[in-house]
């Protein structure tokens, strides 16, 4: 039960995107992936889950193994895959249906449950996780885009997670949202914790700082350092890491 | 020198102002000039017998229009329901589905398709749809067709429109957010749930604009449908039954025994129906429109 990434070279076009990758992220666990912009970070995320693949003209070198299986190449089920990797993008996307509908879209994709009881009491309880359920009161049936940036946010959260995914790849997932409701997501991903296995592109530090268990530092396409948070922030190896941790760009 | 331009300056802007005013003016009057043409007609009969009589009899002064009304309507309708389908799934198709290369060799051979003049989809109708439909589709329903029927004309209709309407639903499609269809599709779905489930939800009014658009286009088509529908005046019964729509009407008739009484003002009315349809049309799914863009607010 894990993500590694062994070799991994991505192209887009001619520019060499992700140089020699090699990373295994730890389940259960938070792991930051951080680092300045366009260095690569969100489309290690997108890789993952290969959302990558819509990409015009990309090509993928070497192997990303989740679970054990090289999904790059072994021709494995990507719907599959996608249900199992759960992905919260940087600005929540609500589907253009009701609230109910958005985290009962993909369990009827998926064709979870065969009674509508069922899949009824499987949205409560993921609307509930992600304590939206009580603010929505009398509201399940009307359009999502109705909802406050971060309650759309905590939506997406809750679609993601009615899927029953084991791993949730989060993109920059509070960047666009109030000081309030950025608290808010961020203490649903440590609670997520437990369950889930979170991996979690973020360009503000402090974040990382205060939730990560682990940390990957990336600087143009390749991985600098990786390891567990203390290892990391308190004792980094590189010096571009010391570098990048003190502020010395960004 | 320096006033010399700014004057230029002006001089284009009332030029170009005057010249969008005209060619608005130019619906008005076109409008206003087809009413003056069909008063006669309109003063001696009833709108409503002009509308549902079926008896078309110039010479004796009587102008139904029913048999050009639903001939018309059977023809669009068919054209509608053979271009949709096939329109829309190619639209999902170069939007949701195609590589970029695939889509560089498709559109400017639909532009082409748009741009063929009308006749050649006519002559196409005559010598492939009519023979077919005739040897081939109407033996296995009835004992005798000559093959122009309103199902040719729809056929001949349809494929014209099939260039209008894809390109118009590649438009709307491509105004989905990336996001969102990928929000889809790392649920798990396929690109096809994505399409019908995401894709047509969000545009739905976009997809029903654009096909009022594509109706109002096919009822005013002249040439390619004159030339297969077979032209008799009776109400059509079925779809392999000779059709007359209005525009096959006025370009039969106008010009020729004008000298009977009312005729020419006959005509003119059906001029004017049909701009009323597509105008009505052509609100409507402006409106829609409307409303699709404030809902997006």
């Amino acid at each position: 039960m894990s993500i590694e990434a062994q070799n991994l070279n991505v192209y887009i076009k001619d520019n060499h995107i992700l140089k020699d990758v090699n990373i295994r992220l730890p389940e259960k666990q938070i792991t930051c992936i951080i680092g300045p912009s366009g260095c690569g970070k969100s489309t290690l995320l997108r890789t993952f889950n290969r959302l990558i693949d819509s990409t015009e003209g990309v090509k993928i070198e070497g192997k990303v193994l989740v679970d054990g299986q090289d999904i790059i190449h072994s021709g494995a089920e990507i719907t599959e895959l996608r249900r199992k990797i759960g992905l919260v993008s940087q600005r929540p996307c609500p589907l253009p249906m009701s609230i109910f509908g958005n985290v009962a879209y993909g369990c009827r994709i998926n064709r979870m449950f065969k009674k509508r009881k069922q899949l009824i009491y499987h949205v409560q309880k993921n609307l509930r996780d992600v304590g939206l359920l009580d603010e929505i009161k009398g509201r399940m049936h009307t359009p999502a885009a109705r909802l406050s940036i971060g309650q759309q946010q905590r939506l997406c959260l809750a679609r993601s997670l009615a899927v029953q995914p084991e791993y949730i790849l989060a993109d920059e997932a509070t960047s666009a949202l109030d000081p309030i409701s950025s608290k808010t997501v961020e203490d649903l991903f440590v609670s997520l914790k437990e369950r889930y296995t979170i991996i979690m592109v973020t360009h503000t530090l402090r974040q990382a700082l205060r939730i990560a268990d682990n940390v990957v530092f990336m600087y143009l396409g390749q991985v600098i350092e990786a390891g567990p948070a203390q290892q990391v922030f308190n004792h980094p190896q590189e010096e571009l890491t010391q570098k990048y941790l003190a502020g010395a760009f960004s | 020198m320096q006033k010399l331009r700014i004057i230029k300056d002006r001089v284009a802007q009332g030029t170009m102002f005057s010249l969008t005013i005209l060619s608005i003016l130019l619906v008005a009057i076109i409008a206003i000039g087809l009413y003056l043409k069909s008063a006669p007609v309109l003063d001696d009969k009833s709108l409503w017998t002009l509308l549902f009589s079926s008896e078309w009899r110039p010479m004796k002064g009587e102008f139904g229009f029913l048999p050009f009304i639903m001939g018309t309507i059977w023809v669009t309708i068919l054209a509608i329901l053979f271009s949709l389908p096939i329109s829309l799934l190619t639209a999902v198709y170069l939007t949701e589905y195609s590589k970029p290369i695939v889509r560089k060799f498709v559109f400017p051979a639909l532009d082409i398709l748009a741009a063929l003049p009308s006749v050649v989809y006519g002559v196409w109708g005559v010598l492939v749809i009519v023979p077919w439909i005739s040897q081939h589709l109407a033996p296995l329903f009835v004992d005798f067709s000559t093959g122009y029927t309103a199902l040719a004309a729809g056929i001949v209709l349809g494929v014209m429109v099939i260039p209008l309407m894809v390109s118009l639903f590649v438009e709307v499609f491509t105004t989905v957010p990336v996001e969102l269809r990928q929000a889809s599709l790392a649920l798990g779905a396929t690109r096809w749930q994505t399409a019908i489930r995401v894709v047509f939800r969000k545009t739905l009014p976009g997809i029903i604009a654009s096909v009022v658009l594509a109706v109002s286009r096919a009822m005013g088509e002249t040439i390619a449908v004159l030339m297969v529908c077979g032209c008799v005046i009776h109400i059509p019964e079925s779809v392999l039954d000779a059709c007359y729509p209005i525009p096959a009407l006025i370009a039969n008739n106008y010009g020729e025994m004008l000298s009977m009484p009312f005729y020419e003002s006959a005509l003119m009315f059906a001029a004017l129906i049909l701009f009323v349809v597509v105008l009505i049309f052509n609100l409507l799914s402006r409106i829609i429109l409307y409303r699709l863009e404030k809902t997006e607010k």
